[in-house]
Protein backbone atom coordinates (compact mmCIF):
# COMPACT_ATOMS: atom_id res chain seq x y z
CA UNK A 1 0.00 0.00 0.00
CA UNK A 2 2.68 2.75 0.91
CA UNK A 3 4.59 1.22 -1.97
CA UNK A 4 1.92 2.26 -4.41
CA UNK A 5 1.59 5.40 -2.50
CA UNK A 6 5.29 6.27 -3.04
CA UNK A 7 4.85 4.90 -6.60
CA UNK A 8 1.87 7.03 -7.82
CA UNK A 9 3.46 10.04 -5.85
CA UNK A 10 6.33 9.91 -7.30
CA UNK A 11 8.14 9.50 -3.65
CA UNK A 12 11.88 7.76 -3.61
CA UNK A 13 13.08 8.15 0.41
CA UNK A 14 10.89 8.25 3.31
CA UNK A 15 7.04 8.61 3.18
CA UNK A 16 5.19 10.83 5.85
CA UNK A 17 1.94 12.06 6.27
CA UNK A 18 3.26 15.50 6.02
CA UNK A 19 4.31 14.78 2.00
CA UNK A 20 0.79 12.92 1.37
CA UNK A 21 -0.81 16.02 2.21
CA UNK A 22 1.64 18.21 0.56
CA UNK A 23 1.06 16.21 -2.59
CA UNK A 24 -2.82 16.81 -1.90
CA UNK A 25 -2.73 20.05 -1.39
CA UNK A 26 -0.68 21.41 -3.91
CA UNK A 27 -2.66 19.53 -6.72
CA UNK A 28 -5.77 20.79 -4.99
CA UNK A 29 -4.15 24.41 -5.06
CA UNK A 30 -2.99 23.96 -9.16
CA UNK A 31 -6.33 22.99 -10.01
CA UNK A 32 -8.07 26.26 -8.05
CA UNK A 33 -5.11 28.50 -9.59
CA UNK A 34 -6.72 27.23 -13.08
CA UNK A 35 -10.54 27.30 -12.53
CA UNK A 36 -10.88 31.29 -13.42
CA UNK A 37 -9.75 30.16 -16.73
CA UNK A 38 -12.43 27.17 -16.74
CA UNK A 39 -15.27 29.25 -15.24
CA UNK A 40 -14.25 31.72 -18.10
CA UNK A 41 -14.30 29.38 -21.47
CA UNK A 42 -17.58 28.01 -19.63
CA UNK A 43 -19.52 31.14 -19.43
CA UNK A 44 -18.51 32.19 -22.55
CA UNK A 45 -20.43 29.16 -24.36
CA UNK A 46 -23.76 30.08 -22.13
CA UNK A 47 -26.95 31.45 -23.41
CA UNK A 48 -26.72 35.15 -21.30
CA UNK A 49 -29.93 34.45 -19.45
CA UNK A 50 -28.45 31.24 -18.19
CA UNK A 51 -25.46 33.17 -16.98
CA UNK A 52 -26.22 33.70 -13.59
CA UNK A 53 -27.21 30.60 -11.86
CA UNK A 54 -28.46 29.86 -8.17
CA UNK A 55 -25.39 27.29 -8.45
CA UNK A 56 -22.48 27.06 -9.97
CA UNK A 57 -22.93 25.36 -13.66
CA UNK A 58 -19.44 24.47 -15.10
CA UNK A 59 -21.17 22.93 -18.16
CA UNK A 60 -23.39 25.15 -20.03
CA UNK A 61 -27.23 24.18 -19.90
CA UNK A 62 -27.39 25.33 -23.38
CA UNK A 63 -24.54 25.44 -25.79
CA UNK A 64 -24.77 29.16 -27.92
CA UNK A 65 -22.02 30.85 -30.25
CA UNK A 66 -23.79 33.67 -29.79
CA UNK A 67 -21.32 35.54 -27.60
CA UNK A 68 -18.78 34.96 -30.01
CA UNK A 69 -20.36 36.19 -32.34
CA UNK A 70 -21.32 39.37 -30.51
CA UNK A 71 -17.93 40.11 -30.33
CA UNK A 72 -16.85 39.95 -34.15
CA UNK A 73 -19.47 42.98 -34.01
CA UNK A 74 -16.22 44.75 -33.04
CA UNK A 75 -13.18 45.36 -35.58
CA UNK A 76 -11.21 42.67 -33.38
CA UNK A 77 -9.31 41.20 -36.46
CA UNK A 78 -7.86 44.33 -36.82
CA UNK A 79 -7.24 44.53 -33.46
CA UNK A 80 -5.75 41.48 -33.72
CA UNK A 81 -3.43 42.56 -37.15
CA UNK A 82 -2.30 45.77 -34.99
CA UNK A 83 -1.13 43.32 -32.07
CA UNK A 84 0.86 41.03 -34.42
CA UNK A 85 2.59 44.21 -36.26
CA UNK A 86 3.17 46.00 -32.73
CA UNK A 87 4.58 43.33 -31.09
CA UNK A 88 6.95 42.02 -33.94
CA UNK A 89 8.07 45.03 -34.40
CA UNK A 90 9.01 45.83 -30.74
CA UNK A 91 10.36 42.86 -30.36
CA UNK A 92 12.93 42.33 -33.01
CA UNK A 93 13.90 45.76 -32.69
CA UNK A 94 14.68 45.27 -29.16
CA UNK A 95 16.66 42.50 -29.47
CA UNK A 96 18.74 43.57 -32.10
CA UNK A 97 19.58 47.11 -30.75
CA UNK A 98 19.57 44.98 -27.33
CA UNK A 99 22.38 42.22 -28.88
CA UNK A 100 24.44 45.05 -30.66
CA UNK A 101 24.88 47.15 -27.27
CA UNK A 102 24.97 44.60 -25.17
CA UNK A 103 28.02 42.91 -27.14
CA UNK A 104 29.60 46.66 -27.57
CA UNK A 105 29.30 47.00 -23.53
CA UNK A 106 30.63 43.67 -22.58
CA UNK A 107 33.77 43.39 -25.06
CA UNK A 108 34.61 46.68 -27.08
CA UNK A 109 36.69 49.84 -24.82
CA UNK A 110 35.33 52.92 -25.99
CA UNK A 111 35.03 56.19 -23.48
CA UNK A 112 31.41 56.66 -22.41
CA UNK A 113 31.08 53.13 -21.61
CA UNK A 114 30.89 53.14 -18.20
CA UNK A 115 28.72 55.88 -18.33
CA UNK A 116 26.30 54.13 -20.49
CA UNK A 117 26.05 51.13 -18.14
CA UNK A 118 25.66 53.61 -15.45
CA UNK A 119 22.38 54.99 -17.28
CA UNK A 120 20.97 51.85 -17.57
CA UNK A 121 21.05 51.28 -13.86
CA UNK A 122 19.34 54.16 -13.09
CA UNK A 123 16.54 54.09 -15.69
CA UNK A 124 16.02 50.65 -13.80
CA UNK A 125 14.96 52.48 -11.05
CA UNK A 126 12.62 54.79 -12.73
CA UNK A 127 9.00 53.65 -13.60
CA UNK A 128 8.30 53.53 -17.11
CA UNK A 129 4.66 55.72 -15.78
CA UNK A 130 7.30 59.01 -15.25
CA UNK A 131 7.75 58.83 -19.01
CA UNK A 132 4.43 58.64 -20.16
CA UNK A 133 3.29 62.34 -19.91
CA UNK A 134 6.06 63.84 -21.55
CA UNK A 135 5.80 61.02 -24.84
CA UNK A 136 2.35 61.77 -25.34
CA UNK A 137 3.16 65.59 -25.40
CA UNK A 138 6.10 64.63 -27.74
CA UNK A 139 4.00 62.74 -30.07
CA UNK A 140 0.93 64.92 -29.94
CA UNK A 141 3.35 67.93 -31.11
CA UNK A 142 4.52 65.71 -33.77
CA UNK A 143 0.99 64.91 -35.05
CA UNK A 144 2.08 60.97 -34.29
CA UNK A 145 -0.48 60.02 -32.11
CA UNK A 146 -2.79 57.35 -32.94
CA UNK A 147 -0.13 55.67 -35.34
CA UNK A 148 1.80 52.64 -35.43
CA UNK A 149 4.66 55.10 -35.09
CA UNK A 150 3.79 55.99 -31.33
CA UNK A 151 2.83 52.29 -30.61
CA UNK A 152 6.01 50.71 -31.44
CA UNK A 153 9.08 53.71 -31.31
CA UNK A 154 8.83 54.12 -26.87
CA UNK A 155 9.22 50.72 -26.17
CA UNK A 156 11.96 49.36 -28.47
CA UNK A 157 14.77 50.88 -26.51
CA UNK A 158 14.01 48.41 -23.79
CA UNK A 159 16.64 48.24 -21.08
CA UNK A 160 16.45 44.64 -20.05
CA UNK A 161 17.42 43.43 -23.07
CA UNK A 162 20.47 45.15 -23.29
CA UNK A 163 21.40 44.05 -19.37
CA UNK A 164 20.67 40.06 -20.74
CA UNK A 165 22.87 40.25 -23.52
CA UNK A 166 25.45 42.19 -21.48
CA UNK A 167 25.68 39.30 -18.94
CA UNK A 168 25.20 36.38 -21.22
CA UNK A 169 28.62 38.07 -23.68
CA UNK A 170 30.46 38.84 -20.17
CA UNK A 171 29.88 34.82 -19.27
CA UNK A 172 31.20 33.46 -22.85
CA UNK A 173 34.81 32.95 -22.50
CA UNK A 174 36.86 35.05 -25.00
CA UNK A 175 39.33 32.44 -26.52
CA UNK A 176 36.83 32.12 -29.48
CA UNK A 177 36.50 35.32 -30.73
CA UNK A 178 40.05 36.06 -30.26
CA UNK A 179 41.10 33.01 -32.23
CA UNK A 180 38.60 34.62 -34.90
CA UNK A 181 40.22 37.93 -34.62
CA UNK A 182 43.85 36.52 -35.22
CA UNK A 183 42.92 34.78 -38.77
CA UNK A 184 41.74 38.09 -39.36
CA UNK A 185 37.91 38.43 -38.74
CA UNK A 186 36.62 41.95 -38.48
CA UNK A 187 34.80 42.80 -35.45
CA UNK A 188 31.65 43.19 -36.91
CA UNK A 189 31.97 39.34 -38.55
CA UNK A 190 33.48 38.15 -35.11
CA UNK A 191 29.55 39.37 -33.35
CA UNK A 192 27.57 38.42 -36.22
CA UNK A 193 29.33 34.86 -37.17
CA UNK A 194 30.81 33.46 -33.98
CA UNK A 195 29.08 35.56 -30.64
CA UNK A 196 25.68 36.12 -31.54
CA UNK A 197 25.10 32.37 -32.85
CA UNK A 198 26.03 31.55 -29.21
CA UNK A 199 23.83 33.58 -27.72
CA UNK A 200 20.52 31.68 -29.20
CA UNK A 201 19.16 30.90 -25.44
CA UNK A 202 19.22 34.40 -24.86
CA UNK A 203 17.52 35.60 -27.47
CA UNK A 204 14.62 32.67 -27.27
CA UNK A 205 14.60 33.99 -23.43
CA UNK A 206 14.35 37.60 -24.34
CA UNK A 207 12.30 36.93 -26.85
CA UNK A 208 9.50 35.11 -24.97
CA UNK A 209 9.38 37.85 -22.91
CA UNK A 210 9.37 40.83 -24.84
CA UNK A 211 6.68 39.25 -27.01
CA UNK A 212 4.36 38.81 -23.95
CA UNK A 213 5.36 41.33 -22.12
CA UNK A 214 4.41 43.99 -25.38
CA UNK A 215 1.11 41.56 -26.21
CA UNK A 216 0.30 42.70 -23.09
CA UNK A 217 0.93 46.38 -23.14
CA UNK A 218 -1.51 48.51 -21.59
CA UNK A 219 -1.30 52.07 -20.54
CA UNK A 220 1.01 53.41 -23.15
CA UNK A 221 -1.30 51.54 -26.02
CA UNK A 222 -4.57 52.94 -23.81
CA UNK A 223 -3.16 56.79 -23.92
CA UNK A 224 -2.26 57.50 -27.24
CA UNK A 225 -4.82 55.34 -29.24
CA UNK A 226 -7.97 57.11 -30.34
CA UNK A 227 -9.97 55.77 -32.66
CA UNK A 228 -11.01 51.92 -33.35
CA UNK A 229 -9.02 50.62 -35.90
CA UNK A 230 -5.53 51.76 -33.98
CA UNK A 231 -6.47 49.97 -31.11
CA UNK A 232 -4.52 46.77 -29.65
CA UNK A 233 -6.22 43.70 -28.70
CA UNK A 234 -6.27 44.28 -24.92
CA UNK A 235 -7.33 47.74 -25.21
CA UNK A 236 -10.24 47.27 -27.37
CA UNK A 237 -11.39 43.96 -25.53
CA UNK A 238 -11.20 46.40 -22.57
CA UNK A 239 -14.42 48.11 -23.84
CA UNK A 240 -16.31 44.38 -22.53
CA UNK A 241 -15.70 45.13 -19.28
CA UNK A 242 -18.87 46.04 -17.28
CA UNK A 243 -17.51 48.98 -15.63
CA UNK A 244 -17.27 50.56 -18.78
CA UNK A 245 -20.47 49.52 -19.77
CA UNK A 246 -22.18 51.23 -16.73
CA UNK A 247 -22.96 47.78 -15.24
CA UNK A 248 -25.07 46.44 -17.25
CA UNK A 249 -23.86 43.05 -16.64
CA UNK A 250 -26.57 40.36 -16.81
CA UNK A 251 -25.97 41.19 -20.45
CA UNK A 252 -22.26 42.16 -20.84
CA UNK A 253 -20.71 38.94 -18.87
CA UNK A 254 -21.34 36.16 -21.70
CA UNK A 255 -19.91 38.19 -24.86
CA UNK A 256 -17.26 39.79 -22.12
CA UNK A 257 -16.04 36.18 -21.03
CA UNK A 258 -16.20 35.27 -25.04
CA UNK A 259 -13.92 38.06 -25.82
CA UNK A 260 -11.69 37.46 -23.21
CA UNK A 261 -11.20 33.29 -24.13
CA UNK A 262 -10.59 34.94 -27.76
CA UNK A 263 -7.83 37.05 -25.93
CA UNK A 264 -6.46 35.20 -23.47
CA UNK A 265 -6.78 31.32 -25.02
CA UNK A 266 -4.01 31.80 -27.41
CA UNK A 267 -1.75 32.91 -25.42
CA UNK A 268 -2.11 30.12 -22.74
CA UNK A 269 -1.50 27.58 -25.90
CA UNK A 270 1.35 29.43 -26.75
CA UNK A 271 2.66 29.21 -23.41
CA UNK A 272 1.82 25.44 -22.88
CA UNK A 273 4.12 24.92 -26.05
CA UNK A 274 7.30 27.10 -25.38
CA UNK A 275 7.10 27.36 -21.00
CA UNK A 276 10.33 26.15 -20.73
CA UNK A 277 11.80 29.39 -22.59
CA UNK A 278 9.08 31.39 -20.39
CA UNK A 279 10.34 29.83 -16.98
CA UNK A 280 14.36 30.14 -18.28
CA UNK A 281 13.57 34.00 -19.24
CA UNK A 282 12.25 34.66 -16.10
CA UNK A 283 15.25 33.04 -14.13
CA UNK A 284 17.59 34.84 -16.15
CA UNK A 285 16.35 38.18 -15.11
CA UNK A 286 15.75 37.51 -11.72
CA UNK A 287 18.42 35.40 -10.35
CA UNK A 288 21.51 36.04 -12.86
CA UNK A 289 20.22 39.94 -12.92
CA UNK B 1 45.46 66.82 -54.36
CA UNK B 2 43.98 63.85 -53.81
CA UNK B 3 48.20 62.56 -53.15
CA UNK B 4 48.24 65.33 -50.62
CA UNK B 5 45.40 64.51 -48.86
CA UNK B 6 46.10 61.20 -48.80
CA UNK B 7 48.56 60.64 -46.50
CA UNK B 8 47.06 62.90 -43.69
CA UNK B 9 44.19 60.79 -44.25
CA UNK B 10 45.91 57.81 -42.67
CA UNK B 11 47.59 59.48 -40.40
CA UNK B 12 44.20 60.92 -38.82
CA UNK B 13 43.01 57.36 -38.87
CA UNK B 14 46.07 55.82 -37.58
CA UNK B 15 45.97 58.28 -34.49
CA UNK B 16 42.98 57.48 -34.21
CA UNK B 17 43.66 53.72 -34.25
CA UNK B 18 46.63 53.99 -31.69
CA UNK B 19 44.15 55.94 -29.62
CA UNK B 20 44.12 54.40 -25.94
CA UNK B 21 41.02 54.50 -23.33
CA UNK B 22 41.98 53.33 -20.07
CA UNK B 23 45.13 51.57 -21.07
CA UNK B 24 43.49 50.02 -24.05
CA UNK B 25 42.98 50.68 -27.27
CA UNK B 26 39.97 52.12 -28.30
CA UNK B 27 37.44 50.38 -30.40
CA UNK B 28 35.65 53.47 -32.56
CA UNK B 29 32.90 50.75 -34.09
CA UNK B 30 31.38 49.96 -30.48
CA UNK B 31 29.39 53.56 -31.28
CA UNK B 32 27.85 51.78 -34.08
CA UNK B 33 26.96 48.80 -32.10
CA UNK B 34 25.76 50.96 -28.91
CA UNK B 35 24.23 54.24 -30.43
CA UNK B 36 21.39 52.89 -32.39
CA UNK B 37 20.05 51.56 -28.73
CA UNK B 38 21.22 54.40 -27.17
CA UNK B 39 19.65 57.68 -29.33
CA UNK B 40 16.18 55.82 -28.27
CA UNK B 41 16.86 55.69 -24.98
CA UNK B 42 18.45 59.34 -24.68
CA UNK B 43 14.75 60.58 -26.52
CA UNK B 44 12.14 58.57 -24.57
CA UNK B 45 13.86 57.73 -21.32
CA UNK B 46 16.26 59.84 -20.32
CA UNK B 47 15.29 63.18 -22.24
CA UNK B 48 11.77 62.25 -21.02
CA UNK B 49 11.92 62.41 -17.62
CA UNK B 50 13.95 65.76 -17.77
CA UNK B 51 10.91 67.33 -20.40
CA UNK B 52 8.53 65.56 -17.30
CA UNK B 53 10.54 67.10 -14.33
CA UNK B 54 9.77 70.95 -16.61
CA UNK B 55 6.34 70.30 -17.26
CA UNK B 56 6.17 69.40 -13.91
CA UNK B 57 6.47 73.38 -12.69
CA UNK B 58 3.92 74.22 -15.32
CA UNK B 59 0.44 74.55 -16.02
CA UNK B 60 -0.56 72.97 -19.58
CA UNK B 61 -3.51 71.77 -20.74
CA UNK B 62 -2.39 69.72 -24.19
CA UNK B 63 -3.85 72.77 -26.11
CA UNK B 64 -1.66 75.92 -25.60
CA UNK B 65 1.46 76.55 -24.84
CA UNK B 66 2.90 75.33 -20.95
CA UNK B 67 2.90 78.21 -18.74
CA UNK B 68 5.60 78.55 -15.91
CA UNK B 69 3.86 78.37 -12.68
CA UNK B 70 7.21 76.83 -9.98
CA UNK B 71 5.86 74.83 -7.15
CA UNK B 72 2.25 75.70 -7.56
CA UNK B 73 1.30 71.80 -8.71
CA UNK B 74 3.38 70.73 -5.74
CA UNK B 75 1.66 72.79 -3.56
CA UNK B 76 -1.44 72.09 -4.93
CA UNK B 77 -0.97 68.23 -4.02
CA UNK B 78 -0.12 68.72 -0.75
CA UNK B 79 -3.28 70.54 0.03
CA UNK B 80 -5.19 67.93 -2.50
CA UNK B 81 -7.26 65.93 -0.27
CA UNK B 82 -7.34 63.22 -2.53
CA UNK B 83 -3.63 62.79 -2.57
CA UNK B 84 -3.63 61.16 1.14
CA UNK B 85 -6.58 59.07 -0.03
CA UNK B 86 -5.02 57.88 -3.51
CA UNK B 87 -1.71 57.40 -1.54
CA UNK B 88 -3.32 55.47 1.54
CA UNK B 89 -4.99 53.27 -1.02
CA UNK B 90 -1.73 52.42 -2.84
CA UNK B 91 0.34 51.66 0.30
CA UNK B 92 -3.16 49.40 1.42
CA UNK B 93 -2.95 47.75 -1.94
CA UNK B 94 0.99 46.94 -1.30
CA UNK B 95 0.08 45.89 2.14
CA UNK B 96 -2.06 43.54 0.80
CA UNK B 97 -0.37 42.40 -1.94
CA UNK B 98 2.91 42.04 -1.04
CA UNK B 99 2.92 39.45 1.75
CA UNK B 100 0.26 37.73 0.35
CA UNK B 101 2.13 37.19 -2.80
CA UNK B 102 5.69 36.31 -1.21
CA UNK B 103 4.39 33.85 1.39
CA UNK B 104 2.09 32.10 -0.87
CA UNK B 105 5.18 32.48 -3.84
CA UNK B 106 7.39 30.91 -1.30
CA UNK B 107 4.58 27.92 -0.14
CA UNK B 108 4.26 27.32 -3.78
CA UNK B 109 8.07 26.92 -4.74
CA UNK B 110 8.72 24.95 -1.76
CA UNK B 111 5.75 22.46 -3.36
CA UNK B 112 6.69 22.55 -6.76
CA UNK B 113 10.43 22.01 -5.38
CA UNK B 114 9.16 18.55 -3.69
CA UNK B 115 8.86 16.72 -7.23
CA UNK B 116 5.86 15.14 -6.56
CA UNK B 117 3.84 13.75 -9.22
CA UNK B 118 2.17 16.44 -10.96
CA UNK B 119 4.85 19.26 -9.82
CA UNK B 120 5.09 20.22 -13.42
CA UNK B 121 1.61 20.37 -14.32
CA UNK B 122 0.96 22.50 -11.01
CA UNK B 123 3.70 24.69 -11.64
CA UNK B 124 2.25 25.48 -15.37
CA UNK B 125 -1.34 26.07 -13.67
CA UNK B 126 0.43 28.33 -10.79
CA UNK B 127 2.61 30.53 -13.86
CA UNK B 128 -0.53 30.38 -16.28
CA UNK B 129 -2.18 33.89 -15.20
CA UNK B 130 0.73 35.53 -15.83
CA UNK B 131 1.01 34.71 -19.48
CA UNK B 132 -3.06 36.62 -20.49
CA UNK B 133 -3.32 40.00 -20.97
CA UNK B 134 -4.82 42.00 -17.64
CA UNK B 135 -8.04 42.42 -19.37
CA UNK B 136 -8.61 39.38 -19.38
CA UNK B 137 -7.07 38.84 -15.65
CA UNK B 138 -9.21 42.11 -14.65
CA UNK B 139 -12.67 40.86 -16.78
CA UNK B 140 -12.69 36.76 -14.96
CA UNK B 141 -12.32 38.40 -11.73
CA UNK B 142 -15.02 40.83 -11.72
CA UNK B 143 -17.09 37.94 -12.86
CA UNK B 144 -15.11 35.66 -10.22
CA UNK B 145 -16.45 38.32 -7.51
CA UNK B 146 -19.67 39.19 -8.69
CA UNK B 147 -21.41 39.22 -5.66
CA UNK B 148 -24.72 37.20 -6.10
CA UNK B 149 -23.52 34.72 -9.06
CA UNK B 150 -19.86 35.10 -8.47
CA UNK B 151 -17.96 31.63 -8.08
CA UNK B 152 -15.94 32.77 -5.26
CA UNK B 153 -19.00 34.09 -3.16
CA UNK B 154 -21.13 31.14 -3.90
CA UNK B 155 -18.54 29.09 -2.76
CA UNK B 156 -17.95 30.74 0.23
CA UNK B 157 -21.89 31.20 0.56
CA UNK B 158 -21.60 27.12 0.51
CA UNK B 159 -19.25 27.40 3.78
CA UNK B 160 -21.83 29.60 5.97
CA UNK B 161 -20.30 32.97 4.71
CA UNK B 162 -22.42 35.63 3.57
CA UNK B 163 -22.15 37.37 0.08
CA UNK B 164 -19.27 39.87 0.16
CA UNK B 165 -19.86 42.48 -1.67
CA UNK B 166 -16.25 42.73 -3.51
CA UNK B 167 -16.64 45.04 -6.37
CA UNK B 168 -19.25 47.36 -4.86
CA UNK B 169 -18.44 48.15 -1.66
CA UNK B 170 -15.20 50.68 -0.51
CA UNK B 171 -13.93 48.50 2.34
CA UNK B 172 -13.88 45.39 0.08
CA UNK B 173 -12.48 46.88 -3.23
CA UNK B 174 -8.95 46.81 -2.58
CA UNK B 175 -9.39 43.33 -1.19
CA UNK B 176 -10.70 42.41 -4.70
CA UNK B 177 -7.53 44.30 -6.61
CA UNK B 178 -5.08 42.81 -4.65
CA UNK B 179 -6.94 39.26 -4.76
CA UNK B 180 -6.51 39.51 -8.41
CA UNK B 181 -3.20 41.01 -8.44
CA UNK B 182 -1.78 38.09 -6.67
CA UNK B 183 -3.67 35.62 -8.70
CA UNK B 184 -2.05 37.33 -11.63
CA UNK B 185 1.76 38.10 -10.25
CA UNK B 186 2.92 34.86 -7.71
CA UNK B 187 3.69 32.08 -10.86
CA UNK B 188 6.38 34.97 -11.91
CA UNK B 189 7.71 34.91 -8.11
CA UNK B 190 7.59 31.36 -7.52
CA UNK B 191 9.54 30.75 -10.52
CA UNK B 192 12.80 33.31 -9.21
CA UNK B 193 12.22 31.25 -5.72
CA UNK B 194 12.33 28.34 -7.37
CA UNK B 195 15.56 28.51 -9.05
CA UNK B 196 17.22 30.12 -6.00
CA UNK B 197 15.58 26.71 -3.95
CA UNK B 198 17.33 24.72 -6.52
CA UNK B 199 20.41 26.23 -6.54
CA UNK B 200 20.96 25.25 -2.65
CA UNK B 201 23.03 21.94 -2.76
CA UNK B 202 21.36 19.15 -1.23
CA UNK B 203 24.44 17.93 0.23
CA UNK B 204 23.56 21.08 3.15
CA UNK B 205 20.36 19.65 3.75
CA UNK B 206 21.56 15.77 4.23
CA UNK B 207 24.54 17.20 7.00
CA UNK B 208 21.69 18.87 8.53
CA UNK B 209 19.24 15.93 8.70
CA UNK B 210 22.31 13.60 9.71
CA UNK B 211 22.84 16.18 12.61
CA UNK B 212 19.07 15.52 13.86
CA UNK B 213 17.97 18.40 12.49
CA UNK B 214 13.43 17.84 11.80
CA UNK B 215 12.44 19.49 8.84
CA UNK B 216 11.30 22.34 10.09
CA UNK B 217 14.26 23.28 11.38
CA UNK B 218 16.02 22.47 8.28
CA UNK B 219 13.87 24.59 6.44
CA UNK B 220 14.29 27.67 8.43
CA UNK B 221 18.23 27.32 9.88
CA UNK B 222 19.92 25.81 5.83
CA UNK B 223 16.95 27.31 3.45
CA UNK B 224 16.08 30.11 4.36
CA UNK B 225 19.53 32.15 5.30
CA UNK B 226 20.43 30.90 1.41
CA UNK B 227 16.92 31.94 -0.28
CA UNK B 228 17.54 35.57 1.70
CA UNK B 229 18.87 37.09 -1.86
CA UNK B 230 15.97 35.94 -3.89
CA UNK B 231 12.96 36.74 -1.58
CA UNK B 232 14.56 40.03 -0.86
CA UNK B 233 14.37 40.62 -4.86
CA UNK B 234 11.31 39.32 -4.71
CA UNK B 235 10.15 41.94 -2.68
CA UNK B 236 11.57 44.61 -3.99
CA UNK B 237 9.84 43.75 -7.30
CA UNK B 238 6.93 43.38 -5.61
CA UNK B 239 7.00 46.83 -4.06
CA UNK B 240 7.68 48.64 -6.79
CA UNK B 241 4.98 46.69 -8.98
CA UNK B 242 2.37 47.12 -6.32
CA UNK B 243 2.92 50.87 -6.43
CA UNK B 244 2.33 50.59 -10.47
CA UNK B 245 -0.96 49.16 -9.85
CA UNK B 246 -3.17 50.39 -12.63
CA UNK B 247 -4.46 48.29 -15.28
CA UNK B 248 -6.54 45.80 -12.70
CA UNK B 249 -8.05 49.32 -11.77
CA UNK B 250 -8.69 50.61 -14.63
CA UNK B 251 -10.46 47.01 -16.22
CA UNK B 252 -12.20 46.46 -13.07
CA UNK B 253 -13.30 49.25 -10.99
CA UNK B 254 -12.35 52.57 -12.48
CA UNK B 255 -11.51 53.85 -9.31
CA UNK B 256 -14.57 52.95 -7.87
CA UNK B 257 -16.41 52.61 -5.72
CA UNK B 258 -17.02 56.24 -4.49
CA UNK B 259 -12.90 56.70 -5.28
CA UNK B 260 -12.23 53.79 -2.89
CA UNK B 261 -9.94 51.62 -5.15
CA UNK B 262 -7.82 54.55 -7.01
CA UNK B 263 -3.96 54.17 -7.30
CA UNK B 264 -1.30 56.68 -7.51
CA UNK B 265 -1.07 55.95 -11.25
CA UNK B 266 -4.77 55.56 -11.71
CA UNK B 267 -5.03 59.58 -9.98
CA UNK B 268 -2.44 60.59 -12.69
CA UNK B 269 -4.05 58.85 -15.34
CA UNK B 270 -7.13 60.51 -14.77
CA UNK B 271 -5.49 63.99 -13.89
CA UNK B 272 -3.59 63.92 -16.99
CA UNK B 273 -5.75 62.34 -19.48
CA UNK B 274 -8.83 63.13 -18.49
CA UNK B 275 -9.15 66.23 -17.38
CA UNK B 276 -6.04 67.33 -19.34
CA UNK B 277 -4.28 68.68 -16.11
CA UNK B 278 -0.34 67.69 -17.58
CA UNK B 279 1.34 69.88 -15.42
CA UNK B 280 -0.35 68.38 -12.22
CA UNK B 281 0.14 64.95 -13.73
CA UNK B 282 3.23 65.28 -13.80
CA UNK B 283 4.53 66.31 -10.52
CA UNK B 284 2.50 63.56 -9.40
CA UNK B 285 4.46 61.32 -11.47
CA UNK B 286 7.85 63.03 -9.93
CA UNK B 287 6.22 62.28 -6.02
CA UNK B 288 5.34 58.88 -6.61
CA UNK B 289 8.95 58.26 -7.87
CA UNK B 290 10.27 59.42 -4.80
CA UNK B 291 8.04 57.26 -2.71
CA UNK B 292 8.86 53.89 -4.80
CA UNK B 293 12.57 55.15 -4.09
CA UNK B 294 11.94 56.05 -0.46
CA UNK B 295 9.71 52.47 0.04
CA UNK B 296 12.35 50.28 -1.43
CA UNK B 297 15.27 51.78 0.44
CA UNK B 298 14.10 51.28 3.41
CA UNK B 299 13.12 47.75 2.65
CA UNK B 300 16.69 46.70 1.10
CA UNK B 301 17.73 48.59 5.08
CA UNK B 302 15.38 46.38 6.80
CA UNK B 303 16.24 43.23 5.00
CA UNK B 304 19.78 43.72 5.19
CA UNK B 305 20.42 44.59 8.73
CA UNK B 306 18.31 41.21 9.46
CA UNK B 307 20.77 39.42 7.52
Amino acid sequence: MVARLKLVMGVQGRLTVGRVLLWIIGLWLAYMWILPFVWMVSTSFKLPGEVMTQTIEWIPRTWTLDNYRVVFEKPIVRWLWNSMVVTTAITMASIMLGAAAGYALARMNFPGRNVFFMMLLLSLMIPTEMTIVPRFIAFLKLRATDSYAALILPPIAEVFSVYLFRQFFLSLPRELEEAAAMDGASRFRIFLVIALPLARATVIAAAVLLFTTNWNAFLWPLLITFSEEMKTLPIGMAAFAPVTMNRTQIESYAPGMAAMTILGVPSLIVFLFLQRYFMEGVISTGIKG
Amino acid sequence: MTTRQLPADTSLRTRLGRMTWKGERIEWSAYFYVLPFFVPFVIFTIAAIIFGGYVSFTEWRIIGDPLWVGFANYVRAFNDDFVPKVWGNTFQLAAIVVPGTTILALLFALYVNQRLRGFTASRLAFYAPRVVSVTVVGLVWVWMLDTRFGVVNQYLHRAGIPYIPWLTNPDWVLWAVGITTIWWDLGFHMVILLAALQDIPSELKDAASIDGASALQQFWHVVMPLLRPAISLVITLEIISAFRIFSQIFVMTQGGPAGASFSIIFYIYERGFMNTELGYSSALSLMLFLTILVVTLIQLRIIRERA
